[in-house]
């Protein structure tokens, strides 16, 4: 008896690349877009680790070290453009970037206004040290 | 044809997966960050409970193993820490959380028997790639409140499609691999298939010579197989078998069961009678043997279509043995452990390298040369140039 059937592994990769595809979706900052796509390969790794398994050879394993050299190789390029479009616009938000939508789109705008931030505690300090007592001063000799 | 085109869609066969997915997608839209966000605690209830039935109800499993906990843990931490990925509003912290995804899938790729690639994954994602984009936050980080963390694009709409897709897909995965629990096609016909089994053992048995209580039983306990085999057959869920050709042998057989009412008063009828019966039930014999036939072949199809990781014979064989038994190779014939599943080899990476470097050589140049333009390209992006200030 197989302890943990070959599904159980494809409901486990079927589950994250669906939360990778919804934070993909929905978020709004560049890196936490970038980081839901990683997990969505993720959840595709474990496919095919768990193909591999049961099926008995090494395919799916050598398939997953050249997803994992892809994933390398786009972390890098993503990353420098990130940082490109974080120099134009400075900020990671991709709704500043909605421009380059077709032209008839209609533009996305945020009704609701951010509450403000909650104030920081301002950060203590040290109190300043006591008025040096008197003391009566000894003629130097030197 | 294939299942996935192929299946029928019914509502039963949604009825345990239903309950977890709405729930998920309920705990998802109000974790989501938005202005003014619900109370977090909501959310992580409805979350705690749509992983707890989809323990209970989809990945269910009947024997505890350490495997079988030790999956447990890692999958449950895998997903809980995919949700907060997707719910922080920090992105240092969701970092965070997607490096302990990948450390989880580690730990499910080691239970998977591929230890090369824990080391490597562990190395490159949890390492590399999460380190770098640590950095990246660090010199992109944003003071206070912004547009890009505190609000979602439309996150009602967003989780719906991705609940729709992951009941898309676990609906595909039960027709496929599901257990006699969630199979009601195979079930069935298994059931059909064991009744059939029962009623020709028991006409060998009392044919020729058994009482006219033991031949009426036969006779009645008959009557129902053929309907259930019509029904059976014509279900909409093994639509896709092409199994008209077994419902028409069936419509074929044209089987006359004796009226067994009752008995008659004059001895000599009731010797006649006998005599009738036991013509009949050896007449059934044959009959009941076709049918188990046909029953046997038609769960033969259902099995050939649902186990999707049968091989075709008619591939062509294009790797060699270095990378494990080829596809061709039929799934009886791979060699086993002693709980069932193929046997891999022990010395994983060594293994692993010699697959790379015969069958995938090809592959491990281009991915080389990927890199290499990957590396040109990301600091000939990266350079520094002056742009124009462009005001928001």
């Amino acid at each position: 008896m197989i302890p943990v059937p070959i599904h159980h592994y494809l409901v486990v990769g079927a589950i994250l690349f669906v939360l990778g595809l919804i934070g993909f979706l929905t978020r709004r900052n560049l890196i936490v877009l970038f980081l839901s796509a990683e997990m969505m390969l993720q959840g595709v790794t474990i496919n095919l680790v768990a193909f591999a398994r049961y099926r008995g050879n090494l395919q799916g394993q050598s398939f997953t070290l050249f997803i994992l050299t892809v994933a390398a190789c786009e972390a890098a390029i993503a990353l420098a453009l990130i940082l490109l479009l974080y120099k134009r616009r400075h900020s990671l938000d991709v709704s500043l970037w909605q421009e380059l939508r077709e032209a008839d789109q209609e533009p996305t705008l945020d009704e609701e206004p951010l509450p403000p931030a909650p104030r920081e505690e301002p950060s203590p300090r040290l109190l300043p040290a006591g008025v040096e007592p008197t003391h009566p001063r000894e003629p130097s000799h030197v | 044809m294939t299942p996935l085109f192929g299946a029928v869609f019914d509502w039963a066969g949604l009825g345990p997966i239903l309950p977890p997915l709405v729930i998920g997608a309920g705990s998802i839209y109000l974790l989501l960050p938005r202005p003014r966000p619900y109370p977090k605690l909501w959310g992580a209830l409805l979350g705690g409970l749509a992983l707890l039935l989809a323990g209970v109800f989809i990945v269910r499993t009947g024997i505890v193993h350490p495997e079988t906990i030790l999956f447990y843990a890692f999958s449950a931490i895998a997903i809980i820490a995919g949700t907060l990925l997707i719910t922080q509003h920090n992105p240092a912290r969701a970092a965070l959380s997607f490096a302990l995804v990948v450390l989880s899938t580690c730990g499910l790729y080691l239970l998977l028997a591929a230890p090369f690639l824990m080391a490597a994954t562990t190395i490159i994602y949890a390492g590399a790639i999460i380190v770098t984009f640590l950095f990246v936050l660090m010199l992109a980080q944003q003071e206070g409140r912004s547009n890009a963390d505190d609000r979602s694009r439309e996150p009602l709409l967003a989780t719906l499609t991705g609940f729709i897709l992951l009941g898309a897909l676990l609906y595909v995965l039960d027709l496929s691999y599901g257990t006699s629990a969630t199979s009601p096609a195979t079930r069935e016909i298994d059931t059909l298939l064991a009744d059939t089994h029962q009623r020709l053992n028991e006409a060998r048995a009392v044919s020729g010579q058994g009482s006219r209580e033991e031949l009426a039983h036969v006779i009645k306990a008959s009557e129902d197989l053929l309907p259930r085999y019509l029904a059976a057959l014509h279900k909409p869920q093994v639509r896709w078998l092409d199994l008209p050709d077994l419902a028409a042998q069936i419509d074929r057989m044209s089987l006359s069961w004796p009226s067994v009412a009752e008995p008659p008063r004059d001895a000599a009828e009731q010797a006649a009678e006998l005599q009738r019966l036991r013509k009949a039930v050896a007449d059934l014999t044959p009959d009941l043997y076709k049918l188990a036939e046909i029953g046997e072949e038609a769960r033969k199809r259902l099995g050939e279509q649902l186990a999707c990781l049968q091989p075709r014979g008619d591939r062509i064989e294009r790797y060699s043995n270095l990378s494990g038994p080829s596809p061709a190779v039929e799934l009886t014939e791979l060699r086993r452990d002693e709980q069932g599943r193929p046997q891999l080899p022990t010395e994983n990476s060594a293994y692993l390298g010699r697959s790379l470097f015969t069958d995938y050589l090809l592959p491990v140049e281009l991915g080389g040369t990927l890199l290499l333009v990957a590396t040109v390209g990301a600091i000939a992006i990266a350079q520094r140039r002056t742009y124009p200030e462009r005001p928001l």
